[in-house]
């Protein structure tokens, strides 16, 4: 997923739980999924991308 | 009519030319070519041209001496930002010479710089203007950096320093977020930047998927040579590239026109290196924030509904005691109702009794008897009917106090 969706995307479940659009049922499955979307950008922010290096490496 | 030697002639041009001509003049004029020399003097072609740019109208050398080059060549780079290059326009302050062997010549004095400044400045206001009217000027300024801006196309020459200021500070940043450079390289100075430059851009342009954001930098040289980012075909270029384009071609003059049509434009490869990194920040900021918004949503949320429990808990006793009471209530109701359903039942017994006993009294033959009654028997039963008797039958007549004796006659 790009980064711009999995923002949007943890967007969309942070207000759901915030306007409490969320069922109280479905809150610990929301909230893994937004772990997971955190987790994915902090890594883009944070960790080296070793299929983007690879691509950049490529001579033309 | 005299006939002169070649010598001679030449010699009366000179004079004459000294004659007419004996104080220096200022001469506008396009430099169509440029050789210093290694004795330090440089041999210029000066021209000017028809308004269409291609006929020449004028031609002349002109020399700059060694010491005269060696004051007015940093003085004008020092004004103009740029080094004197054929295709620029001057302002020269000349004494014109003839020689008898070298011909018709000028001797540069002096420059003046404002002169080729404002020549540059007029360029740029007409490509400005041919871009404007070819409505691309904002095309660029349209695209929107990423929100991770992090494989980051550079077009820059290899060894410049400031490609290297450029990875360093990316590659340094205290945040520690990841930065993919990938170097197209061009060179940044000279005749051939034009053409470089966009043999560059096509070839990331080609690879545009691969990237976010193409960088132009340069830095380094002495003399920023600006002017060939003064140029439409690399500001055409630039303005409909498909990524957005970031300048940091180093300069403190007025914006290239390079720079007025890229997406985004600093000063400095170190700035360019900066810009990204700031908006990385501003990318794990939202993250950041969106992180908190969730823990508190989450929190938040359960304590809600905690609490909506507790309420309900709480609610619960008081609850129980009012159904209790209700229940209590009615129990009691139904007790008493029964307790006096019982009551009522003895009661209504009690009353047929006591009639039934009253009943019972009115027969008793002792109560009768004392009325006045009596009772006769024959032969010890009870005589009902005066037919049940005959003549000479005994009869015994029974008094509450006692009996008589009687026979019939």
């Amino acid at each position: 997923m790009k980064y711009e969706e999995a923002l949007k995307r943890l967007e969309e479940i942070v207000s759901g739980i915030e306007e409490n659009k969320l069922d109280i049922d479905r809150i610990g499955e929301s909230l893994k999924e937004a772990r997971e979307l955190i987790k994915s950008c902090r890594d883009k922010l944070y960790k080296t991308d070793e299929e983007i290096k690879k691509i950049l490496e490529t001579e033309d | 009519m005299e006939t002169l030697t070649l010598l001679e002639l030449n010699g009366r041009v000179r004079i004459t030319l000294q004659h007419e001509m004996p104080e220096p003049c200022w001469v506008q004029a396009e430099i169509s070519g440029l050789n210093p020399t290694g004795q330090g003097h440089c041999y210029m072609e000066l021209v000017e041209k028809d308004p269409s740019g291609r006929t020449f109208l004028a031609k002349a050398k002109a020399n700059v001496w060694r010491t005269v080059w060696l004051r007015l060549k940093p003085y004008f780079e020092a004004q103009t930002g740029e080094s004197l290059k054929v295709g620029m326009k001057v302002l020269l302050l000349v004494s014109v010479t003839f020689h008898e062997v070298y011909g018709y010549s000028l001797t540069v004095q002096d420059i003046d710089p404002t002169y080729t400044i404002g020549d540059m400045a007029r360029r740029r206001r007409e490509i400005l203007e041919r871009l404007e009217r070819e409505g691309v000027i904002g095309l660029n300024r349209e695209l929107e950096i990423p929100l991770l801006p992090h494989r980051i196309a550079v077009i820059s020459s290899a060894t410049a320093a400031g490609y290297g200021d450029f990875r360093n500070q990316l590659s340094g940043n205290v945040y520690g977020y990841r930065f993919y450079v990938k170097l197209f390289p061009a060179l940044m100075q000279g005749e051939e930047v034009e053409r470089s430059v966009i043999a560059a851009m096509d070839a990331v342009a080609a690879r545009r998927d691969d990237f976010d954001v193409l960088v132009i930098i340069r830095g380094g040289g002495a003399v920023s040579e600006l002017s060939c980012f003064d140029s439409y075909d690399i500001a055409v270029n630039i303005a409909n590239f498909p990524l957005p384009v970031i300048t940091g071609i180093g300069h403190e003059r007025d914006d290239t026109v390079a720079d007025t049509v890229a997406h985004t434009k600093v000063k400095t490869p170190t700035a360019a290196a900066g810009f990204l990194i700031d908006r990385m920040f501003e990318t794990a900021s939202v993250l950041e924030n969106m992180t908190r918004r969730l823990g508190d949503a989450v929190s938040g949320r359960m304590e809600t509904e905690r609490l909506r429990i507790e309420r309900i808990a709480q609610k619960l006793p008081s609850l129980y005691a009012v159904v209790k009471v209700r229940h209590e209530q009615m129990i009691e109701n139904l007790w008493n109702r029964a307790v006096s359903g019982v009551r009522n039942m003895l009661t209504a017994h009690l009353h047929r009794l006591e009639l039934m006993e009253k009943g019972i009294g009115a027969a008793d033959p002792v109560l009768i008897l004392k009325r006045g009654y009596t009772l006769t028997r024959c032969n010890g039963h009870a005589v009902k009917s005066a037919s049940d008797l005959r003549k000479g039958d005994r009869i015994t007549s029974v008094f509450p106090d006692g009996t008589v004796e009687s026979e019939i006659i």
